[in-house]
């Protein structure tokens, strides 16, 4: 399949069409997805104009847009015109179909993206793994006995599977970075704000994100670039002007980095530890630092997302209860009855957390921390034990995100293999890291990622389980 | 005595049900108690946490 960068310059000097690519594409999506379950649906129609419209403009000689060719899928939260926007659950499937495109997949379209479908996730984004109750478990493109984490699975086990090299997913509190980490591939949850969310099923509204993954640092910034730009739409977007994250990429001579211990050492298991290793000495990185709030940053997004989820679904879990999945049901429910004053400490906690992170930021200029305390866990497993301690896997699984997307960090995440675990399974997967910069430096944690990526501990393996 | 005068967390996981329209048969109510009992858990973290008193919150967070 290749990268989107290697797509674009192939379309462009005419040795690859955009419908040679997306034939490909589709061959490569009925060999490999059955195993996985990636896709709800695909948008192999739309793909067809797409990718001949690509063409045409090659064909008449005219310049062609950054992403023109490159095929895509996106998490199926986001809406697709003229498709049900499922958001993984089984009670908006009579719902009708969306009038017109999210925000960022209209602006994917018009950098030339290609979309060829909608993707599995964990059921209205609550959680960190894709095991669906009512469209199935997405597993691991490295390991088919374990799950591709959550909630964007679908979107990372794509992308890990060498499916495609863009999709896009949502985090609300680690859904880009943890199924990135599991299934071996670059992540971006760019600044809270940052990216509109226009168009996209909602979960928390004040810690929803939305951003993509990719097979390359180039491909995670041309996608990043071309979702870029103010939207009125969506309240929580920052309107801010376009800053092109640019494809050189270089990291900026005496930057800064700091190595988050405390909470971020505490809950990451030997691999988690090991890859963290790896990414500090390949970016020089010698430095330990703390970011004392991380715990009860955590806390308090697990406090918001309870209330907040909670209140969005109450008139239908009042409605129709038994159409929502069992495991989400009742924690939804529960989230609807937190009390006010709970929420609001939580929302002052959270203002404290984000300046305890400012503080650190007049240190360093970017931290890094593991994406996951452990590698990807057996499909159905119910906990986690890390360096002793037992943890659900469902919410563990987020324990070293949540308190970043807490505060609307940036953060790039990139997969690193750090060959640790006693069974050779376990050594064979990934641990990602993330590369966590200030509000607004997405610039900053991509070229860490590329300086990564360069040296080779960040990289791409092809599958050995398809 | 009734069964929850002893259980203020089912107790008051009882009354908000009831008061916010939910009507659910014991083995829900369950389950609910449960879901919330690790939310005051993890809410404990939150309330205990040391703050200044005029700290703001972040109901529109704008980094």
């Amino acid at each position: 399949m290749g990268s989107a960068a290697d797509i674009v310059q192939q379309i462009a000097k005419g040795t690859r069409s955009a419908a040679a690519v997306l034939a490909e594409c589709k061959t490569l999506i009925a060999r490999k997805d059955p195993e996985l379950n990636c896709f709800t649906a695909k948008t192999f129609e739309r793909a067809e104009r797409e990718a001949a419209a690509i063409d045409a403009l090659y064909a008449q000689g005219k310049t062609l847009p950054p992403l023109a060719g490159v095929p895509y899928a996106v998490k199926n939260l986001f809406d697709v015109e003229g498709m049900v926007t499922l958001a993984g659950a089984k009670l908006n499937a009579g719902n009708a179909p969306a009038a017109a495109d999210a925000t960022i997949v209209a602006r994917m379209s018009r950098a030339g993206a290609v979309l060829v479908g909608a993707l599995n996730m964990e059921e209205l984004a609550y959680g960190f793994l894709t095991e669906n109750h009512h469209y199935g478990t997405t597993r691991n493109p490295h390991d088919l006995e374990r799950g591709a984490g959550g909630s964007s699975g679908g979107s990372a086990a794509a992308v890990g599977a060498g499916m495609l090299p863009i999709t896009l997913g949502s985090d609300t509190s680690g859904s880009i970075r943890v199924p990135a980490s599991l299934c071996g591939v670059f992540g971006l949850k760019p600044t809270y704000g940052r990216l509109p969310r226009t168009g996209t099923f909602p979960f928390v509204n004040s810690l929803d994100h939305v951003g993509p993954f990719a097979n390359s640092v180039l491909g995670l910034a041309l996608a990043y670039d071309a979702m870029q730009g103010p939207d009125p739409a969506d309240p929580a977007c920052a309107q801010r002007a376009v800053e092109p994250a640019g494809v050189s990429l270089p990291l900026p001579a005496g930057t800064r980095i700091g190595i988050l211990g405390g909470w971020f050492h505490e809950w990451a298991d030997p691999a988690a530890r090991r890859s963290v290793q790896l990414a500090a000495a390949a970016l020089g990185a010698t430095e330990w630092t703390e970011l004392e709030s991380a715990e009860v940053a955590r806390a308090a997004a697990y406090i918001i997302t309870g209330a907040e989820g909670g209140a969005l679904h109450r008139p239908r879990l009042i409605e129709r209860y038994e159409d929502f999945g069992p495991a989400s049901r009742s924690r939804l429910v529960a989230g609807g009855l937190i009390p006010a004053s709970w929420v609001i400490q939580a929302q002052r906690v959270r203002r404290h957390a984000y300046t305890q992170a400012m503080a650190l930021f007049e240190h360093y200029d970017l931290l890094i921390a593991a994406a996951a305390p452990a590698v990807a866990p057996k499909v159905g497993q119910e906990t986690l034990l890390i360096n002793g301690r037992s943890i659900p896997t469902k919410a563990g699984l987020g324990v070293l995100t949540q308190p970043i997307s807490c505060i609307g960090l940036p953060v790039c995440t990139v997969p690193v293999w750090p060959g640790e675990g006693d069974a050779a399974a376990e050594r064979a997967l990934p641990v990602g890291v993330q590369l966590i910069g200030a509000p607004w430096c997405e610039r900053l944690c991509l070229a860490a990622a590329r300086t990564l990526e360069q040296a080779g501990i960040a990289e791409i393996r092809p599958t050995s389980a398809l | 005595m009734t069964k929850t005068d002893d259980n203020p967390l089912e107790a008051y996981v009882r009354a908000a049900l009831a008061l916010q329209g939910y009507k659910f048969g014991d083995a829900e109510v369950a389950e609910i108690v449960a879901q919330f009992s690790r939310l005051e858990t993890v809410a404990r973290t939150v309330l205990e946490w040391p703050l200044p008193f005029a700290s703001e919150p972040a109901p529109v967070f704008r980094p």
